[in-house]
């Protein structure tokens, strides 16, 4: 049984900006490095963690089932066929947005938190019971944006609320980084990011294509192309995670050409 | 091994002397070469008067490390210089709150400490005193003034019941809007001056910014 397992929310107010990309190649990186994790989709509305991970034929019970007591818990985990450190928890269906209440989602993740080192909740988007569910579970936070302004507007909105629920330490992963377009200031800089959020920066995702083509063969990028761009973000947020001093990705060198344009970009502000 | 440099606090609000001026000379005068804060207890000082203070310890060989005082507006101005502030709120908030208030129009302050962030709304029956940053998508509104330890880049409504010598101030003031009483104007485009504060208020039907004055 593990002890101090860490229940950590996967968080974005607004859709699309990246949440279950990164559960999914969380779950894939913190498992290699030998911990035992468990991705739990609270997405019921629009579920695809399976999907992302390739594990979508392979399940038979949902969190539905454990709750109404029709299954055990170890039916309904799907483990991963590579990464056996891996398990999903896949959500019921979008039904189950009726009757459930937040005790029920801190039910699911105390069972969890039985086997498991790491507990990864794949939240849903927005801030209403979706959200303040899987919030009620969950210990600390990943805060997922992109540097637009609307994505990051919803960002704070969610910060606010999870630090009235005082969810701690919450973490910022800034996702869909291009450097190219920040040192032409058409994208919102880092600093301009991390300065209206005031949180501290757990890691930056660049923008990589790769991201679109392993999700449509349902196999996370941290899997098979670790030498992807986006692929050694995710891998450096999990050691990071795990309390590694990594420096932060240099965007300059992933894109090379825009040195001193986006060093200096870096120090100004355009908001 | 003495690392940490001595630190004697400087009371300028002491009743023997005529003005809190002749209070610091006279002070210092005894105190050579030394680190000091400044207690400016609750005395309202302008960015002129701090710098006039460090001026004056500067003549007398003294090295300011910072200033205290139970004035907002001392901590502001004393901030927006760049020196390290503290903010002083007395045990009894309650009688020290009433002392600062008799030169205010309004009977309650209401205090909040941290950003305000996206989609939270801050009201304040009397005056409102924030530390910490509103951000965009925030809005703070008060019937008397609103002063912001911090930037206001939300929206910000001092004297939302029609009290148009109301102000709002911050350490940096780039706003999505302003409102003061029934006025409202769109925050300003340029970059603010870095180490100023500044006031919003209104003067002759328009809703003007200002570098920070406070005395
Ligand atoms: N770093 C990235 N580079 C390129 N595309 C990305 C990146 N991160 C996410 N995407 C794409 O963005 C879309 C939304 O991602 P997803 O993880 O489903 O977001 P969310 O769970 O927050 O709704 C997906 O099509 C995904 O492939
Ligand atoms: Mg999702």
């Amino acid at each position: 049984m593990a002890t101090d397992t860490r229940v950590i929310l996967i968080c974005s107010g607004k859709g699309g900006v990246g949440k279950t990309t990164l559960t999914a190649n969380l779950g894939i990186s913190l498992a290699r490095q030998g911990l035992t994790t468990a991705v739990l989709d609270a997405d019921f509305g629009l579920r695809n963690l399976d999907l992302l991970l390739g594990l979508e034929n392979r399940i038979v019970y949902t969190a539905q089932e454990v709750l109404e007591e029709e299954c055990r818990l170890d039916q309904a985990l799907v483990k991963h066929k590579q990464e056996s450190n891996l398990s999903l928890l896949p959500a019921g269906n979008p039904r189950m947005l009726d009757w459930l209440k937040p005790d029920d989602m801190k039910r699911i993740v105390d069972m969890l938190k039985e086997q498991f080192n790491y507990v990864l909740i794949d939240c849903p988007a927005g801030v209403e019971d979706g959200f303040k569910n899987a919030m009620a579970a969950s210990q600390e936070a990943i805060v997922v944006t992109n540097p637009e302004v609307s994505a990051v507007r919803d960002a704070d909105r969610v910060i606010g609320l999870l630090n009235t629920n005082a969810i701690k330490p919450v973490q910022l992963v800034l996702n869909r980084v291009r450097p190219k377009m920040m040192a032409n200031q058409e994208m919102l800089s880092i600093d301009d990011v991390t300065d209206i959020l005031a949180l501290p920066l757990l890691g930056l995702v660049l923008e990589d294509e790769q991201v679109i083509v392993s999700t449509n063969r349902g196999e996370p990028l941290t899997l098979n192309s670790v030498n992807s761009p986006a692929a050694k973000c995710y891998l450096n947020i999990a050691k990071r995670l795990q309390g590694e001093d990594i420096p932060l990705i240099d965007p300059v060198e992933e894109s090379s050409g825009f040195g001193a344009k986006f060093r200096k970009l870096m120090q100004t502000k355009i908001f | 091994m003495n690392s940490i440099p001595q630190k004697i606090i400087v009371n300028i609000e002491d009743s023997k002397y005529l003005s809190w001026k002749l209070c610091l000379i006279n002070k210092l005068k005894s105190l050579k070469s030394t680190n000091i804060e400044i207690d400016c207890k609750n005395l309202d000082l302008s960015c002129t008067d701090i710098l006039e203070i460090i001026s004056i310890a500067k003549e007398n060989n003294c090295e300011i490390i910072g200033f205290c005082s139970t004035s907002l507006k001392t901590i502001v101005s004393s901030q927006s210089l760049g020196c390290k502030s503290q903010f002083i709120i007395e045990n009894n908030s309650n009688e020290t709150l009433k002392i600062n208030e008799k030169s205010l129009t309004f009977s309650k302050t209401y205090f909040h400490q941290g950003t305000v962030r996206s989609g939270e709304y801050i009201e304040s029956s009397g005056d409102l005193l924030i530390l910490g940053d509103v951000n965009p998508g925030a809005k703070v509104s008060a019937e008397g003034n609103i002063i912001i330890w911090g930037r206001l880049l939300g929206i910000a409504h001092a004297g939302n019941k029609g009290n148009s010598q109301a102000t709002i101030s911050a350490l940096q003031l780039r706003p999505v809007q302003l409102r003061i009483a029934k006025k409202v104007a769109r925050g300003p485009k340029e970059k603010p001056q870095i180490g100023l504060a500044e006031q919003a208020r209104i003067d002759s039907e328009e809703i003007i910014i200002s570098p920070l004055e406070t005395s």
